[in-house]
């Protein structure tokens, strides 16, 4: 055979095979055709069907809307900035105008790039497939799934004009922060409507829908400009803008809004009140019910804790010693060795949250801490030990302890032998003295004379539901409980023993304002008022000449009460505290088993980490307030009395501590050597 | 016609460039241009999709969202209706216990403050005395801010709150279970006649005999045994014969009176506070009878 003909063998047997390998091919694509065709979805009619689904919003006590669920603004396409639409075009499919549903080239190039170019994926999706993979398919990728995609493009492109199709498109992308389509979007990210879009805004939210994370504003500036100028970049080379306007809008300086919508303010307490709803009603309802909730939470106070929580974190990390490096002064210490805190305020009378903070940044972790965190309260449990020791032992806040070096024998256990935090001890003190400069040897003789139950009764009377483990140590907060737990009972001793329900959503309406449910504010008095009013004597005095005395030095000259709560340590810093309006809980520490020291080797108490950010929160939040006192109940006296004896003081100055006494008690006379009410524990 | 291999290279080119291989060719190469000029694959197979629409399925993320957005909308309505039914119930009750018939349990109802004022006016003396006194009550509408009346039914009884403007409970009053059964009872008649209840065994006194010692009792204890008299008088038929309980229920002791109404018989139930039925009781029975009230709950 000659070398002819071997060629033309060859070519014919080529040929063939092409000819057989096309005709597979269309049986192949003919076979995928009817096996897509299956359970291909219906294209409604219209196609704005999709925007039928009514937002469900969420509204503050003030009257702002702060998030929309689900649902959309759509707007016609005569109502959208022409740069938009053309910035959205050059960057997802500049043949949009042209082509029939696929843009067959860019398909060819995506299958070349990623059959050739390993590593390498090339995507090739029209507005057209985009829409339809967005209004009908998972996220779940199949070849059948993309051939299905590709059909209903098709039917689309048929059975729609493409102007449908863009207005279709731009009312359903998701932008990211919670907006969806571009009206949202614009009123989102920029205060406006999606008409009034200048080049700069248009191409920086045509950059988004690529990925709304990745190139979030809020977050990542400098990455969402980059991408506004590739969009920009790409409006020139698809003819729709000069490269001078490309520069002009890529130099104009961004007006981003302040405060986005269900963006970054109340984030924590926004997932609070999601989860509720979802409890209560379902995810169905919560989505797509269109429901409108009225929350109780106050905007300008929420901003006041979510600036004062980080302006004090900022403060605590300039001092703080970081295990993770060093010292982290200068140096941003990693996440994880950077302190979190959290931040409650509740209104004593009703129970309302008025704001919460869950963490330094809800972008950086979404993890509540005002709720979800059961962290040790230290000293700020013995409010309720001192209740419980006034109700069961009829003591009083004159009645004299020694402060002694106290071991409590546990049985089956190790002997329990409590420190005071200065390492020393003062010999008799009043139990007020004992209680403001918080010593830990009296709470341990009069939790041993109350019994743990006790304690955990009057917490529980307050609203604590957290487990609390019935030792004795229990007294100096040895059981983990929440910044929401605390702030709201200790708004029980604000509200002269009347325990409020905390609540965050006060009203649930339709979507045509028809009352789904309302909360009823009510109360129940679960402590007794008079020796309620003894323990916030008592509290009063941690401000004025106690442990939180920082909070006067800083210029809060409220009446106020509260209490600073340090664990072993330095691991948690607490100060709950309370005007006669609102009860806030302040708590700071690491997500990590990591101590609160400082650079110089102490560490951080509940007075140095925590109170100053509840001062500096509550000097804001009570800007012209008026000036409220807590009600005196009418069978509560006042005494002066040695802060050693307990007797009546021979004059008013120097050391005599002022002391509330309810109808019946007494104090003795100075004359005497002993006190009247002197309680010798065992 | 048989076909042959070209056995040469002229032969080749010679087939290769006949007029059917070049027509065959161009009409691939027209086929394929027209496709990638036109789109005439893609707008026929779109054009058969939309001819098929119909007969596919509802399925896919915007067909879910249309299922779960009819759900939610069907599921609040139901609630929505169900809360105005209750709230048109209530407020067309006649009594506390319709309202509290009308709730499921842990339900509640929103009122004027109105709606509890009638209720309440309806009610026997003793019993509105020991849900809240008139004086009490008064005070309440005297405030401003008393704005609605909400009630929760609870596992014992019925819990009622008036409110202001915000939803601040401004006082909480129960009417606990022995309470309704009390006003139930004060409702309630059945046919037959006293024989036919054990309660009233050998505690039934003639008419005459009763009411002639209610007659010779003060006026304090006579309203404190029979405190709406003018409801047996709107019932028609003669008072035959008077039953006495043996149970006490919150304080009151219950009556039955024996009705005649011609073709049949009933009795009619009405409650009297135990203390001033004792009295009668003794007076009935010839004892001495203790004028001064001798329970605690004194009118």
């Amino acid at each position: 055979m000659g070398l002819f003909q071997k060629t033309v063998r060859l070519f014919r047997l080529a040929f063939f095979s092409i000819l057989l390998l096309s005709g597979l091919t269309a049986v192949l694509l003919a076979g995928v055709f009817f096996l897509a065709l299956k359970d291909l979805p219906r294209v409604p009619e219209p196609l704005s069907r999709i925007i039928e689904t009514p937002p469900t919003e969420i509204f503050a006590a003030t009257g702002e809307r702060i998030l929309i669920i689900g649902g959309r603004e759509p707007v016609p396409l005569n109502r959208v900035s022409p740069g938009f639409l053309q910035a959205v075009i050059a960057t997802e499919d500049h043949r949009f105008w042209e082509h029939h549903g696929i843009n067959k080239i860019r398909i060819l190039k995506a299958l070349w790039v990623t059959l050739f170019e390993p590593g390498k994926i090339q995507g090739a999706s029209t507005i057209t497939q985009q829409l339809s993979k967005n209004l009908f398919f998972s996220f779940k990728r199949s070849y059948v799934r993309k051939f299905q995609e590709l059909f209903v493009a098709l039917q689309i492109e048929s059975q729609y004009t493409k102007r449908e199709i863009l207005e279709t498109y731009v009312n359903q992308i998701p932008f990211g922060v919670g907006a969806l389509g571009i009206e949202q979007a614009s009123r989102t990210f920029f205060d406006k409507s999606a008409i009034d879009l200048n080049l700069a805004e248009a191409a920086l939210l045509a950059g988004l829908p690529k990925s709304p994370t990745r190139y979030n504003p809020y977050l990542y500036y400098e990455r969402a400009k980059s991408r506004q100028q590739t969009v920009l970049q790409r409006m020139v080379a698809a003819g729709y803008i000069t490269s001078e306007q490309a520069d002009a809008g890529a130099s104009q300086e961004l007006k981003l809004r302040q405060k986005p919508a269900g963006a970054r303010t109340g984030s924590y307490y926004l997932d609070l009140v999601i989860k509720y709803l979802e409890e209560r009603y379902g995810p169905e309802i919560v989505y797509h019910g269109g429901l409108k909730i009225t929350t109780t939470i106050d905007l300008p106070l929420q901003s006041l804790a979510v600036a004062s929580l980080q302006k004090g974190l900022a403060n605590l990390e300039r001092d703080l010693y970081s295990p993770a490096g060093g010292k982290s002064a200068g140096v941003p210490a990693p996440e994880t060795f950077r302190p979190q805190g959290a931040l409650v305020v509740i209104e004593t009378t009703t129970g309302a949250l008025k704001a919460l903070v869950g963490g330094r940044d809800y972008f950086e972790s979404e993890y509540n801490r005002a709720i979800q965190n059961q962290r040790l309260p230290g000293s700020g449990f013995k409010p309720f030990l001192y209740y419980a020791a006034f109700e069961k032992l009829n003591l009083n806040p004159a009645s004299v302890l020694v402060d002694k070096p106290v071991v409590i024998p546990v049985a089956g256990a190790k002997d329990w032998a409590p420190e005071n935090f200065e390492k020393r001890f003062e010999g008799p003190v009043v139990l007020k003295r004992a209680f403001t400069n918080s010593i830990n040897t009296i709470a341990a003789q009069l939790v041993e004379l109350v019994g743990p139950q006790d304690v955990i009764k009057t917490a529980r009377r307050c609203g604590i539901k957290s487990r609390l483990t019935p030792v004795y140590s229990v007294a100096l907060g040895t059981s983990g409980v929440s910044p929401l737990e605390m702030a709201s009972a200790f708004a029980v001793f604000a509200n002269s023993g009347n325990y409020f329900e905390p609540f965050w959503v006060s009203r649930v309406e339709d979507a045509y304002g028809r009352v789904i449910d309302e909360h009823i504010v009510s109360g129940e008095k679960v402590l007794d008022k008079n020796i309620v009013y003894q323990v916030v004597d008592m509290m009063r005095g941690v401000l004025d000449e106690g442990t939180g005395s920082v909070i006067r030095r800083m210029g809060f000259d409220f009446p106020a009460a509260g209490k600073t709560g340090t664990t072993d340590g330095y691991k948690d810093a607490w100060f709950t505290g309370f005007t006669p309006t609102l009860s806030t809980s302040v708590w700071v520490g690491f997500d990590r088993d990591i101590n609160l020291r400082t650079q110089q080797g102490g560490g951080f108490t509940g007075s140095r980490a925590a109170a100053p950010i509840w001062a500096e929160f509550m000097l804001k939040a009570s800007e012209g307030e008026p000036y409220r006192e807590f009600p005196i109940p009418d069978d509560i006296r006042f005494e002066q009395v040695d802060p050693v004896s307990g007797c009546r003081a021979v004059s008013l100055s120097g050391e005599s501590v002022r002391v509330a006494l309810r109808k019946g008690q007494r104090v003795c006379e100075a004359d005497r050597n002993s006190n009247s009410e002197k309680f010798e524990s065992p | 016609m048989d076909w042959a291999e070209p056995r040469n290279c002229r032969e080749w080119l010679f087939r290769s460039f006949a007029l059917r291989p070049i027509l065959t060719i161009l009409l691939i190469f027209g086929i394929l241009f027209s496709e990638l000029r036109f789109d005439w694959i893609e707008q026929m197979l779109g054009a058969f999709l939309v001819n098929t629409n119909a007969g596919r399925p509802q399925s896919g993320a915007i067909w879910e969202i249309s299922r779960q957005t009819e759900t939610a909308r069907r599921t609040l309505e139901r609630i929505v209706t169900d809360r105005q039914a209750s709230q048109r119930e209530a407020r067309n009750a006649g009594s506390f216990i319709e309202i509290s018939d009308g709730l499921a349990p842990d339900q509640g109802v929103m009122l004027l403050p109105d709606d509890f004022r009638r209720l309440y006016l309806e009610l026997p003396a003793p019993i509105a005395q020991e849900i809240i006194s008139p004086i009490e009550l008064l005070n309440v509408f005297s405030e401003d801010r008393f704005t609605r009346t909400y009630f929760e039914k609870q596992a014992n009884g019925l819990q009622v709150y008036f409110l202001d403007a915000e939803n601040r409970v401004l006082r909480r009053l129960q009417i606990n279970a022995d309470l309704l059964e009390l006003i139930a009872q004060n409702e309630r008649s059945v046919d037959g006649t006293l024989d036919n209840l054990p309660k009233f065994k050998n505690r039934i006194y003639p008419a005459d005999q009763f009411l002639n010692a209610l007659e010779s009792l003060p006026d304090d204890s006579r309203r404190n045994v029979l405190p709406q008299p003018e409801r047996l008088l709107a019932i028609a038929g003669r008072i035959v014969r008077v039953g006495i309980s043996d149970e006490t229920i919150s304080g009151n002791i219950e009556l039955g009176f024996e009705i005649n109404a011609g073709a049949s018989m009933r009795v009619v139930f009405i409650p009297g506070r135990e203390w001033a039925v004792w009295q009668i009781r003794s007076k009935l029975e010839g004892k001495k009878v203790e004028t001064t009230p001798f329970f605690d709950s004194v009118p």
